[in-house]
């Protein structure tokens, strides 16, 4: 089909439109917004917790040998402030960004994350720890509402990847970079939704859920196989860190993806829950 | 460049924009306290149950973090230190039937419990040492708390740069829990000064914050509205939670 064709078919297509249909129940909807809302302020208090100890350790106790990440700073000789990222030992100027940036109350000052990154936006462990603890909780009960309805409602069984699906993830990666024409025949999903969701659900979530919770005196107290497991309590802050990153890469595609593949049609599903099929040839979000 | 000024000014006024809502946020009152509500939730959940772990002598850091208020220097104290706590006396007393004070060598001479834990701080660090001293419960049992005391209440002689006073609480579950210890040594040594010296708390299962340094006095109360700030410590005066398990 060339250029010309597809523009004049568009409203021959529209006219044929399929009708929209309940995608998203209202458990589904009201979940993934208190998601939306508890992941940004997870990550930004997150952050702000991180700054009053801003290295990470691949051990249990604190130990500088073992340091993979030090965010830091300090005047240099001529006494201006520097900013600076240590990676295994790899060390990166990151002045104005990281080490020495903005304090969240217009200024700047020695800290790791800036203020327009953290929550509350100034130095405040005690206030970070009340956001980070609530809306950990929130998320939780979150996830555990839209679980429980998503099985009873058999919605949840399409998203989670199954033997069968793995043999379709290749042709449909090939599908996604336009080096294959159609994708291989799915079901409500195709399987690289079910793929990302599944890890995203089943996986990194309660991963992140569960080095949480090793780095809590009690709990390693409670469970002390748990945090043994993880490698130590300054592990388990590394993991807990590593798994933000790899939920934030997931949020990064998710949003990308909705953007890109029709963003009033999945707007409008993740909205009012009816969502128009096969308008976007199936990489609805 | 006048474009490239544009952006990135507009840029900054917008990230600093962030701050000035998290910053309100984190002001408004009535949104504090519905934050309050985790902490329920995280004692129902982690509580105090089970033993922190336990290492061995190798496993200590000999050089152990020093963290907190500034060692106490008025001249009361540093008078203790070069006296090496001669006239030290830890006085135990509230909602007890038999008020105590323990001298230095009437405390060496009670049941001694020694053990090698992880300092986990508040802040995100974490220490090793070993710990030797008394078990909170084998002290509190002498002065033998009343049916009314809930609270263990521990008075420091270390001071915030504003001048408040330190102070930290337990409950009886914390204050029972056989690796709750009031700490005399660390790493076979007489605690020196800035670790808390002549006496310490230790408990491995809370956050550092309650592991008071330079206690003086141990109040059983019934409630800790009347003490300081009311809410069990200097720390939770200041924001942080009472329940320090996670």
């Amino acid at each position: 089909m060339d250029a010309t064709a597809q523009i004049s078919a568009r409203p021959v297509e529209a006219s044929h439109a399929e009708p929209l249909v309940y995608r998203h129940s209202l458990t589904t909807r009201i979940t993934h917004w208190l998601t939306v809302i508890s992941l940004v302020i997870l990550v930004m208090s997150g952050l702000q917790i991180f700054n009053a100890s801003p290295n990470l350790d691949a051990s249990d106790k604190s130990d500088p040998h073992r340091r993979v990440l030090a965010i830091g700073g300090a005047n240099d000789a001529a006494g201006r402030p520097v900013g600076m990222v240590q990676i295994f030992g790899w060390t990166i100027r990151t002045t104005h960004l990281l080490g020495f940036t903005d304090d969240g109350m217009g200024g700047e000052s020695f800290r790791a994350f800036p203020g327009w990154l953290t929550w509350p936006g100034y130095q405040a462990l005690a206030d970070g720890r009340r956001w980070h603890l609530f809306f950990a909780w929130l998320m939780i009960f979150a996830g555990i509402a839209y679980m429980v309805v998503g099985f009873a409602r058999k919605d949840l069984q399409l998203l989670i990847l199954r033997p069968q699906d793995l043999p379709k993830l290749l042709p449909m990666q090939l599908y996604y970079l336009k080096l294959r024409k159609k994708p291989p025949p799915y079901g409500k999903y195709n399987p690289l939704q079910k793929a990302a969701y599944t890890t995203v659900l089943f996986v990194f979530t309660p991963l992140i859920i569960i080095t949480g919770l090793a780095l809590s005196p009690g709990m390693d107290a409670l469970a002390t196989p748990l945090t043994a497991l993880l490698g130590g309590r300054q592990f388990a802050r590394l993991w807990h860190f590593l798994l933000m990153i790899a939920l934030i890469g997931f949020v990064l595609t998710h949003v990308t993806l909705v953007l890109s593949t029709g963003v009033v049609n999945n707007m409008r599903s993740m909205l009012s829950g009816w969502y128009r099929p096969h308008e976007d040839e199936g990489l609805g979000i | 460049m006048k474009r490239r000024i544009f952006v990135a000014s507009g840029a900054a006024i917008a990230l600093a924009g962030c701050a000035r809502i998290t910053n309100a946020l984190n002001e408004n009152p009535a949104i504090h306290n519905v934050l309050g509500l985790a902490e329920p939730f995280d004692r129902a959940l982690i509580g105090t149950r089970g033993r922190a772990k336990t290492y061995r002598d190798a496993d200590v850091d000999r050089d152990f973090r020093v963290n907190g208020f500034d060692t106490p220097s008025t001249a009361d104290y540093r008078g203790l230190v070069r006296t090496n706590f001669a006239s030290y006396k830890l006085i135990v007393v509230g909602a007890v039937e038999k008020p105590q004070a323990f001298t230095l060598a009437e405390l060496r001479a009670l049941p001694p419990y020694s053990e090698v834990t992880r300092h986990d701080c508040v802040e995100g660090w974490s220490a090793i040492g070993k710990w030797s001293g008394v078990r909170l419960a084998t002290v509190l049992a002498l002065a033998r708390p009343t049916q009314k005391a809930r609270y263990v209440v521990f008075q420091c002689l270390d001071r915030s740069p504003e001048g408040d006073p330190y102070y930290e609480s337990l409950d009886f579950v914390e204050a029972a829990h056989p690796q709750t210890v009031l700490a005399l040594d660390l790493n076979g040594s007489p605690l020196d000064p800035d670790h808390g010296a002549p006496v310490r708390l230790r408990v491995p299962t809370q956050l550092g914050y309650k592991s008071a340094k330079w206690i003086y006095r141990i109040q059983l109360a019934e409630s800790l509205s009347p003490i300081f700030g009311g809410k069990g410590g200097y720390w939770e005066d200041n924001g942080y939670e009472w329940y320090a398990g996670i």
